[in-house]
């Protein structure tokens, strides 16, 4: 050792060929060596040695699982060298027992290999000081040990604690072999980039990646192996853990994906919240995840005088449940992976584009797994986003995305990316019927909507089942085209198509509450009332309790003018949905009818309760603040968006923006939400229709992705109720405040001015009253009722020829609005039509004969 | 009911009641060795008329109540069949209804949606961030990461709230059915580990008929029991997914595979994306390990030694490599100074930040889905503008702005990803701005008003673009196209939404990183 200390560069120079594993160098440096000092011929013998043993081993790599056995003479060259430098000088002796071992398990000696590593003592090496190729020497000996010790067979295996000593003994060596390879490759690392600043610009192959060969990978991964064989998981996961808490090196990358997504795996696999614990964390004495038959209960009983260098610092992140951890893991995993995506299309690289897909897809399914179970679909879809460079023509890909896209609710791309995965697999009818889905939804695209059911109708008995959710998917893109028709002839046609559609997919499916459901709704809304009862009954038979079922059957009832019947079902309905707010909106309609406004209103103030109740949950103690209950939804309002904040940051569905627009001043398009907006003019505002069925239904069905918006949409909607009822009671007082409250919350919606309007009537100020009704229409132009309203005070005011205008503007937006006609005649009567004015007056009295309470059309239609 | 098993669920029933309280974790380990016990109990509840259900119910709350981990893992054992029992009997509506049943799922969730105090139970995890050091990892060797308005917002680390609070809930209603059981599956899922695997049969056999029941597969599996279809909700079914995941990899493979099956199916026809992502993902997993499992142990986790050197060919193109090149690239021919080298910063996925420059926008971080440079109010291009470099075009790009910065950008092509994002992007703004442009006066007066501040603003602004635009020669149509102001507006608008975004959030957090941010070194 003093010989290193002269600082010969020759040496430093052996030295670095050494611990980067350059063997091919070593003869021609030995030649050197000798030629300058007499003394060192043993370490020349040794360098001959290690070089030839370790040059044939690159050459002839041994592979994993497999035992070598080279037959002597290959290597009695070695062997010569190596006995040379045993023999000469102890000073050598120590690293050439080492490799004297080595050679000796290639040769298939175990029991030779074994006493070599007892004559020096393997554990009094010291690792303090040592230069870094000796730590790979160690690590490699304390492998070829365990190895050794694997191969024999048990001494006496009579006595199972020997046995279980011994399964120790050799995961010890394994684990130590392990972590002393984590040092060396730490410590070489180091050399090498001082070496890169300090050498001269000579240049040498040094960034060549360094392999670790098979003694060092064997000591780095065969303990955790053994560990899993023997069903102890607990050990298992422990080895993965420490493994990867050691600071990466560039060598240990690909170990390091391999093991997080392994480890990963495991967590997602085979633990649960209950059974977890972390990182830093000691493990439980006793697990369920270890196999309770296997015998060994290990526990690491060894110290090392220098261990591998440790992710440290404050505030590091350590994760305390399973499904954190996993996902940190494939998040490590996932931007190694991501950055060895092969992007070359030659095919000469075919193979590797297959290995980075392979190792890139497990781990995006993974990540998925883990997300999924959390509801984290905004961030998956923008993982798998970063998947798509691996993506090309990779249908399992896509339709991820796809879905998480959909799941997030950023539907508008999760469009486009059904369209690719149509295009790679054009037979699957689900793709073009979640199309659908999405574009009959919030989306409102419903000549794509047409387009995607068409795909599926023409699959024809490829479809199989799918077939009349095909039928189902295209009657509703008929029946909401008809509802925004503004052209009676083309509504009419597309009612007839839609009803063909809706026919089509009963006969198809019988069983399918949906279908007969959906026949039902189109038969109502084109008033062919007791076809329509026929049908829903049937849903209701299908699927008792499905609440747009109900409340269909209830408007048709009350169409019918049963309205204690209506009721009555309401009631029931409500018993099952108690929380449904579009059947509590029906109820007070009713009860105004059947019981008197006292009652209306009293369930108006349960809506409000119900409302807290649903939506005030996070703050279950509101004392102090302000004592109306504006004042708290306010609060409570700021506390909604913080809280689901991630549901909005969608900025393809415009959601941002319409927020921003919401919190300083709620768009118009957005709060088109009263019953008679039957019309929807542009896509904003059919949009919100679908958000507000959804509010109805959110509660009961699927998906309850409830934007922040729909509290206080709902909130508005009660208000507004309760001022109609209000109204009808001749209380202009109560109404107005009413009316504020739902103004304080949307200035702009055309419902809230409506509602100004008609309370300005009933104070009898019609000047306001036209203002209001005027500045509705100016929101909402389509908004029938006010153009009713409107018409009647124009009537009033003399202005005929404008009142008819408007009327008649009214009734080509939604032709069965039975006061509308009623009005129109009195309009005509008025001027002197005599003849138009009857016609007007008998198609409202036909139409008033099946109007329900509440449009049909409240009732959403979606996939 | 056979005599035997009576007398062992009378035992059963008896000895727990006598129990000292000091004795009950003996007792609870004592359980594990009545074989004949847990069999008993599975044929009182899938039997459902039986006398002895009732009080069998009762003392399984009351393991519940006890609040020591074993009895209560012994009850959670029998909670799918318990479902199924629930589930099949309201969906025969059937009079005869099993009260105790509903009690017990009830009252194990009223249990746990509370916590030790009585608050509501929010139950939340931490988002991993990789930008944020862990005990596996250093954010510097990570390298170049995305930067994602996603990755942003998570900047640091966030908790998301994944379940909770709950209400209280005195009886099962058609609406909160599912939101109960969904639950109550959640809580079984946390305790996956401990379940046996009679219990992880029982879930399989739960998922599968609770998806066929009424559609034609039912007649594959020929399983006769009710033919009436029950609804259920995406939720619900990722969390059996998830059971089924547990039970797939632990013993049950096969019936684990089924119900996997019929979970999808009915997935699929219910078109949920939700579930229909996991299982699909979990199927993809299991695509490969299959035929290896479960050959010899119960559980199929397998580990193989694995090479350590990339298997990938050095002289490939990965996205590793590609980066160096360009960095050649732009480094020789478009960069004049080095200190604009230092604030070109390239990110891997297509969003660049930039620090709002002065005058402009507020001091939030500005997101531009585009990939240029946002210019500032209207003079030279910010020399703040971070890059995005994407793919072969941006060499030309590059050429385009770094030769003429003086000029208009007008001339620059943004990438096809980038165009069709700001087409959407402006089309979306001028939606909202039609529709409000088309009011008559009176309406547009109180709208303007009555308006916020931001709203008013990114309406001029909008406003602002469009006139830009028309004067600029009619090239709306195309906003790539469009004059600088124009598309500067149109970002900064975007600007508002975000900053509006950031505002809610309601953590400064995100102001004081931004510049940190925006400094992200590449991985030079």
């Amino acid at each position: 050792m003093t010989a290193r200390k002269s600082g010969s560069r020759l040496e430093t120079e052996i030295e670095r060929c050494r611990s980067e594993g350059q063997w091919d160098k070593i003869p021609e440096l030995v030649r050197q060596l000798s030629a300058k000092l007499i003394s060192n011929d043993d370490l020349g013998e040794l360098l001959l040695g290690e070089a030839k043993l370790q040059q044939y081993l690159k050459e002839n790599p041994i592979k994993q699982g497999t035992s070598p056995k080279v037959p002597r003479p290959r290597l009695a060259e070695v062997r010569k060298h190596l006995s040379a430098a045993l023999d000469l000088k102890p000073d050598y002796m120590q690293e050439a027992s080492l490799l004297m071992a080595k050679l000796c398990y290639v040769e298939g000696d175990y029991m030779e290999a074994l006493s070599h590593y007892t004559r020096i003592n393997l554990d009094d090496i010291q690792l303090v000081g040592a230069p870094v190729y000796r730590l790979s020497m160690i690590a490699e000996a304390y492998a070829t040990k365990g190895l050794c010790l694997e191969k024999l067979p048990a001494a006496s295996p009579s006595m199972s604690n020997r046995t279980v000593d011994r399964d120790q003994e050799i995961i010890t060596c394994y684990e130590k072999s392990g972590d002393i390879a984590l040092l060396y490759l730490q410590e070489m690392e180091k050399a090498l980039s001082a070496g890169i600043q300090n050498r001269s610009p000579k240049p040498g192959p040094v960034s060549q990646e360094q392999e670790l060969g098979y003694f060092l990978e064997t000591g780095l991964q065969r303990a955790h192996i053994i560990h899993f064989k023997n069903g102890n998981l607990t050990c298992g996961v422990g080895r993965f853990r420490e493994i990867l808490r050691a600071v990466e090196t560039r060598t240990t990358q690909n170990l390091r994906m391999t093991i997080a997504r392994q480890l990963a795996e495991i967590l997602l696999r085979g633990m649960c919240e209950q059974s977890y614990w972390s990182p830093l964390e000691d493990p439980p004495p006793q697990s369920p995840l270890d196999d309770p038959l296997c015998p060994s209960s290990y526990s690491r009983d060894y110290t090392l005088s220098r261990r591998p260098r440790m992710y440290s610092g404050e505030n590091l992140f350590c994760p305390q449940e399973n499904t954190e951890e996993a996902l940190l893991l494939l998040l490590i995993s996932e931007s190694m992976a991501n950055r060895d995506a092969v992007l070359s299309r030659i095919p000469e690289h075919n193979n590797d584009r297959v290995i980075s897909l392979q190792s890139a897809s497990v781990v995006y399914d993974l990540l998925t797994i883990a997300l999924g179970r959390r509801g984290q679909y905004e961030m998956l879809s923008e993982c798998l986003e970063r998947a798509m460079k691996f993506a090309f023509e990779e249908f399992h890909l896509w339709y991820q995305l796809a879905l998480s896209l959909m799941a997030a609710g950023k539907s508008a791309r999760a469009v486009k990316v059904l369209k690719e995965c149509i295009r790679l697999k054009p037979d699957d009818p689900t793709l073009p019927l979640l199309a659908v889905k999405l574009c009959i939804g919030n989306l409102h695209w419903l000549e794509e909507g047409e387009r995607f059911a068409k795909m599926v109708l023409h699959m024809d008995e490829k479809a199989a089942e799918f077939r009349a959710k095909g039928y189902l998917a295209i009657g509703l893109v008929y029946s909401l085209k008809a509802t925004d028709a503004s052209l009676r002839g083309t509504q009419e046609e597309y009612q007839k198509k839609a009803l063909g559609s809706f026919q089509r997919a009963q006969s198809l499916s019988p069983t399918d509450h949906l279908a007969a459901f959906y026949l039902a709704l189109q038969l109502a809304v084109s008033r062919q009332i007791p076809e329509a009862l026929g049908y829903v009954r049937q849903a209701l038979q299908l699927q008792g309790d499905d609440v747009h079922s109900l409340h269909l059957l209830a408007l048709l009832l009350s169409a019918q003018k049963h309205y204690h019947d209506a009721l009555n079902i309401i009631e029931m309905a409500l018993s099952e949905y108690p929380e449904n707010f579009m059947l509590l909106f029906t109820k007070v309609k009713l009860e105004t009818l059947c019981r008197g406004p006292e009652e209306a209103l009293l369930t108006c103030k349960h809506m409000l309760q119900i409302w807290k109740s649903c939506y005030n949950l996070t703050n279950p103690s509101d004392s102090g603040r302000g004592s109306s209950l504006l004042d708290r939804a306010i609060a409570d309002r700021r506390q909604l968006n913080a809280m689901t904040l991630p549901d909005f940051s969608d900025p393809e569905t415009g959601r941002i923006l319409s927020l921003s627009l919401f919190c300083f001043s709620p768009p118009p398009q957005r709060m088109c939400v009263c019953a008679c907006s039957v019309h929807a003019t542009s896509i904003a505002a059919s949009r919100v229709e679908q958000a507000l069925s959804e509010v109805a239904s959110s509660l009961q069905s699927s998906a309850p992705k409830q934007g922040p918006l729909h509290p206080w949409m709902t909130l508005a909607q009660i208000w507004l109720h309760a001022a109609e009822v209000y109204i009808g009671m001749l209380k202009p007082a109560e109404a107005t405040a009413c009316t504020q409250e739902a103004a304080s919350l949307f200035p702009m919606s055309h419902n809230v001015l409506f509602m100004k309007g008609q309370v300005a009537e009933l104070r009898g100020n019609m000047e306001d009253a036209k203002r209001w009704y005027e500045e509705a229409l100016s929101i909402s132009p389509t908004h029938v009722r006010s153009m009713q309203r409107l018409g009647l005070i124009l009537h009033q005011l003399q202005r005929y020829s404008l009142a008819e205008k408007v009327l008649r503007d009214a009734v080509q937006v939604n032709s069965t609005a039975h006061d509308v006609w009623n009005s129109l005649g009195e309009v005509l009567q008025a001027q002197g039509h005599d003849a138009a004015a009857t016609e007007c007056f008998l198609t409202a009295l036909e139409l008033e004969a099946s109007s329900p309470v509440l449009p049909f059309t409240i009732i959403p239609r979606m996939l | 009911m056979l005599g035997m098993d009576q007398g062992v669920l009378e035992e059963w029933l008896s000895e727990f009641k006598a129990l000292p309280e000091t004795a009950v974790s003996s007792y609870a380990a004592s359980l594990k060795v009545k074989a004949s016990l847990v069999p008993a109990i599975y044929r009182v509840i899938r039997e459902n008329y039986s006398d002895l259900l009732e009080p069998v119910c009762h003392q399984l709350f009351e393991f519940y109540r006890s609040g020591e981990s074993c009895l209560q893992w012994f009850t959670l054992q029998f909670l799918p069949e318990l479902v199924w029992s629930y589930l099949s009997v309201s969906a025969g509506r059937d009079p005869h209804c099993s009260g105790c049943v509903e009690a017990l799922l009830l009252g194990i969730y009223n249990l746990e949606i509370v916590d030790k105090d009585g608050q509501s139970k929010i139950l939340s995890f931490a988002i991993p961030s990789l930008s944020k050091p862990s005990v596996y990892h250093e954010p510097s060797t990570i390298g170049s990461m995305a930067l994602t308005e996603g990755a942003l917002a998570n900047h640091g680390l966030s908790r998301v709230v994944y379940s909770g609070p709950h209400l209280q809930r005195e009886t099962f209603t058609a609406q909160n059915r599912f939101e109960v059981l969904t639950f109550l599956l959640l809580c079984y899922n946390a305790s996956l580990s401990y379940m046996t695997n009679s219990s992880l049969q029982s879930l399989c056999q739960l998922s599968s008929r609770v998806c066929i029941c009424g559609y034609p597969r039912q007649q594959v599996r020929r399983y006769k029991g009710i033919n009436s279809r029950m609804m259920v909700t995406s939720e619900f079914l990722v969390q059996l997914i998830t059971g089924i995941h547990f039970a797939l990899c632990n013993g049950e493979s096969e019936l684990g595979a089924r119900a996997l099956d019929d979970v999808l199916y009915r997935a699929q026809l219910e078109l949920y994306p939700e579930a229909l992502l996991v299982g699909n993902a979990i199927k993809s997993t299991l695509h490969g390990a299959a035929l290896k499992a479960n050959k010899e142990g119960t559980r199929s986790i397998q580990v193989e030694i694995t090479p350590t050197s990339s298997r990938i060919s050095r002289n490939a193109v990965t996205s590793l490599s590609i980066r160096g090149h360009r960095w050649k690239r732009h480094d020789a021919v478009d960069l004049g100074s080095p200190e604009e080298l230092m604030e070109i910063s390239e990110v891997d996925e297509g969003i660049c930040t930039q620090v709002g420059a002065p005058g402009s926008s507020p001091p939030a971080i500005v997101v531009s889905v585009a990939g240029d440079v946002t210019a500032s109010g209207g003079g030279k291009p910010s020399g703040k503008g971070l890059w995005r470099l994407a793919g072969s075009r941006s060499s030309k790009d590059k050429e385009g702005s770094g030769g003429t910065a003086g000029e208009p950008l007008s001339r620059k092509q943004p990438g096809g990803r980038a165009m069709s994002e700001n087409l959407e992007l402006l089309s979306l703004k001028r939606l909202t701005l039609t529709s409000s442009q088309s009011l008559p006066k009176s309406g547009a007066l109180s709208l303007s008003r009555t308006a916020g501040a931001v709203f008013s603003r990114s309406f001029e602004q909008v406003s602002n673009a469009l006139v830009a635009a028309a004067a600029g020669g009619g090239v709306q149509a195309a906003p790539g196209h469009a004059p600088r102001e124009n598309r500067a507006s149109a970002c900064s608008l975007q600007d508002e939404g975000l900053a509006y975004a950031e505002h809610l959030s309601a953590s400064g957090q995100h102001h004081q990183c931004s510049p940190s941010i925006s400094l992200l070194a590449p991985d030079a």
